[in-house]
């Protein structure tokens, strides 16, 4: 069985097995685990690491739309012994078809022994009377849980537990220090269950999520002044702010080969294999960059890093033993009161400045607005649930609209930029075809096409997030009165 | 989703075979298919060993009484299914006829099922009449099987002309191949070098005159699943890979 490493797969009730007959025959199934149907089929001998390396067909086109950029690996293997009966009619046409399934997991010994019964469409009554036969002679009950979710927890995974989403449930009767720690031991769990796959560079997802992990843990921390002990908190920044900037250059030759297909897509079908040289370029550069993190991560300021950042973590921040030091004055207030004081503050920014931006504005003044309304993202995602959904939801998805403009914005620009700065390089290193610096030059175009669309579409994105309903919600957040769950 | 529709104004020129042979092909590949055997004889239906019966019959297809949905029969394939042939497609072209917007009728029974399918092909009766107008209308490409003789070639042209004088929204992309060639036969050879010359519309992969082909109807089966080494097997694989490039 295969996966991505976010479960995509059973995340949308479906799994991907590979299976080899021991005549040599090898399939792809990818089947639904609600109703077992199948959903997709195709001969394959070796399971690349990302479908899009399988020949391009209508089945594969869909699995991509699952896995996007994610890589799949074998999580369990069973050896099984099938045998297949048919309910035929006078013509010989199978009306359904009936597997006994006996199957071990490797590692986790033999699972429950199971009837598959598949109708076959258009012959429905027929398969429903053979279920009946079924039910009634041997006595048989339908079972409820797939042999694949059998065997995984046969081996010891526990189904869906990655998510790159936060999901906390934070108590609202918690302290702040509580409701800080808490955050950040899940924000630090992020980044070690990431750890290992961004090592073996098996696909981009895994240094992204892990970066955003410590952005986020960054942006806690800079709201955490009064809570976290001063001494603590200024030697974390200083080193999350290293774990960032090593990351960064990896990320940025994956962002540029991950918007590669939109770049061809840009440009006219003749000049889209002139890519093929800066494609490459950036490959050896991103095998480079992520070599030089992968060593980053061998030094002993990283390993010091993580191992101090668990003891604080599994300690509480609590002042070390004898200290005279006093606890930060908000780390025992409540934390509904806290984290609501740090989200206004943080919106009241996002609209001040977003105010101030007209169509003459800098545009480092709309980079400023992003990183301010990133930061406001932040505490609504890590510290959220500590209030009522109907006032986060909103004023996310307001957030998340006004972001989205910013982000393309930001992104066409410095893309724009890096590929020009990339060209440059490709000149001086390997005196670059001038096919490809054209076609590059095409994709700078494209790129400041869409900078200027999601520069003119800033107005009415910052206008629907300068509400007077946003507005109401955030003021509400931890407010005594009715802005808490229970009482802040 | 892309209707492929089997067409030739004569019989027996290999357009069921066609049509069987290649949607077992797409499907073998991973791609969910439909047959739709529209030819009152059944002979795909019969291959698939589907019963040559419709509910309702035809007609309550055509006049909207059935979804097209509650009529497809799987097929012993996975991904592989079928409208089986009903007798009364004999009736269609009269049916059709009592229909609001006749040659649109087949495309919308189709619709819906835009997004089960990635291949529909439809296996069409040998005549130029309503129905078939319904099927250049519905379909996006017609696959002309064509026996080398200077006459068959003469009906790719009057299939070209109606094309070009229907009233089509979208006229399908015609593509010719040379199907039952005996190579042995000086006429097939000469016919098919003449046109190899200068025909664009005709592709390149020959299908033989063979047993297998023949054979099919006694084992009721795609070629390639009785005798997958053959050359039959091996020229209806080619001829899929090279449609495929130009759909």
């Amino acid at each position: 069985m295969y996966e991505t490493f976010d479960w995509r797969f059973l995340g949308a009730d479906t799994v991907l097995e590979h299976r080899v007959e021991a005549d040599d025959g090898a399939l792809l199934v990818w089947r639904s685990i609600t109703t077992g149907e199948v959903l997709g089929q195709l001969p394959v001998h070796e399971v690349p690491r990302f479908v899009w390396h399988l020949p391009q067909t209508p089945v594969v086109e869909r699995l991509a739309r699952v896995t996007e950029m994610r890589a799949i690996v074998p999580l369990v293997t069973l050896d099984t012994r099938l045998d297949s009966l048919r309910l035929i009619d006078d013509d010989d046409k199978t009306l359904a078809r009936v597997t006994l399934d006996r199957s071990t997991a490797r590692g986790g010994g033999p699972l429950p022994a199971v009837i598959d019964l598949n109708p076959v469409r258009g012959y429905d009554a027929e398969a429903r009377a053979l279920e009946e036969l079924l039910a009634a002679q041997i006595g048989l009950v339908p079972d409820t849980e797939d042999v694949t979710i059998a065997a995984l927890r046969a081996v010891g995974f526990a189904p869906g537990s990655y998510s790159s989403k936060l999901r906390l449930a934070l108590d609202p009767a918690s302290t702040a220090l509580d409701a800080w720690t808490t955050v950040l031991r899940a924000l630090f769990a992020t980044m070690q269950a990431n750890e290992s796959g961004l090592r073996g560079d098996v696909d981009s997802e895994f240094l992204h999520d892990f970066r955003v992990a410590v952005r986020r843990t960054r942006s806690v921390l800079a709201d955490a002044k009064d809570i976290i002990d001063p001494d603590v908190r200024a030697w974390a920044r200083d080193e999350f702010r290293w774990i960032g900037q090593v990351t960064s250059p990896p990320r940025d030759a994956d962002v540029f080969l991950l918007a590669l297909p939109a770049f061809e897509d840009a440009l006219p079908g003749e000049r889209r294999r002139d890519l093929k040289a800066f494609q490459a370029f950036l490959e050896e550069q991103q095998v480079r960059a992520h070599a030089e993190l992968v060593a980053a991560l061998d030094t002993e300021r990283y390993r010091s890093l993580t191992g101090r950042w668990r003891e604080l973590l599994d300690e509480g921040f609590s002042p070390a033993e004898g200290s005279a030091r006093p606890e930060p004055p908000d780390a025992g207030a409540p934390a509904v009161g806290i984290a609501g004081a740090h989200i206004r503050k943080a919106h009241r920014r996002v609209i001040r400045d977003g105010r101030t931006i007209n169509s003459a504005s800098h545009p480092e003044e709309l980079h400023e607005l992003r990183k301010e309304a990133k930061r406001l993202r932040y505490l609504l995602e890590c510290f959220g649930s500590l209030y009522p959904p109907d006032l986060v939801t909103p004023v996310v998805r307001e957030l998340k609209d006004l972001q989205d403009v910013l982000g393309a914005y930001q992104d066409s620009q410095v893309q724009a930029e890096g590929i020009e700065q990339l060209g440059q390089q490709m000149l001086e290193k390997h005196g670059a075809p001038a096919a490809a610096l054209l076609a590059m030059g095409g994709v700078v175009e494209h790129l400041d096409d869409i900078g200027r669309d999601a520069r003119a579409q800033f107005a009415a994105r910052f206008a629907a997030f300068d509400t007077k309903s946003v507005r109401t919600s955030v003021e509400q957040l931890g407010r005594p009165k009715d802005g808490a769950r229970s009482g802040g | 989703m892309k209707v492929i529709a089997t067409y030739n104004l004569k019989g027996g020129v290999g357009k069921t075979a066609t049509a069987v042979n290649l949607s077992y092909l797409a499907a073998a590949e991973g791609a969910r298919v439909l047959v739709w055997d529209l030819d009152p004889q059944g002979a795909a239906s019969f291959y698939f060993r589907v019963k040559p019966k419709v509910k309702g019959g035809g007609k309550s297809l055509v006049r909207g009484k059935r979804d097209l949905d509650d009529v497809v029969k799987g097929t012993d394939f996975e991904h592989l299914d079928l409208v089986p042939a009903d007798f009364s497609y004999r009736n269609l072209d009269l049916v059709l006829e009592h229909t609001k917007r006749p040659t649109r009728r087949l495309g919308q029974l189709l619709r819906p099922l835009r997004k089960d399918y990635d291949y529909v092909f439809l296996d069409c009766p040998p005549s130029i009449s309503l129905a078939s107008e319904s099927v250049f209308e519905a379909a996006d490409v017609l696959l002309v099987p064509l026996i080398p003789t200077t006459l068959s070639l003469r009906a790719l042209d009057q299939l070209d002309r109606f094309l070009e004088n229907a009233d089509l929204r979208k006229p399908p992309r015609v593509l010719g191949f040379f199907s039952m060639v005996d190579r042995r036969k000086r006429l097939h050879r000469d016919v098919i070098d003449n046109v190899t010359a200068g025909r664009r519309r005709v592709l390149r992969t020959r299908i033989p005159s063979a047993m297998d082909i023949e054979r099919m109807g006694q084992r009721r089966k795609p070629v390639a699943t009785f005798a997958p080494r053959s050359r039959s097997a091996a020229a209806y694989r080619d001829l899929w890979s090279e449609a495929k490039t130009r759909f």
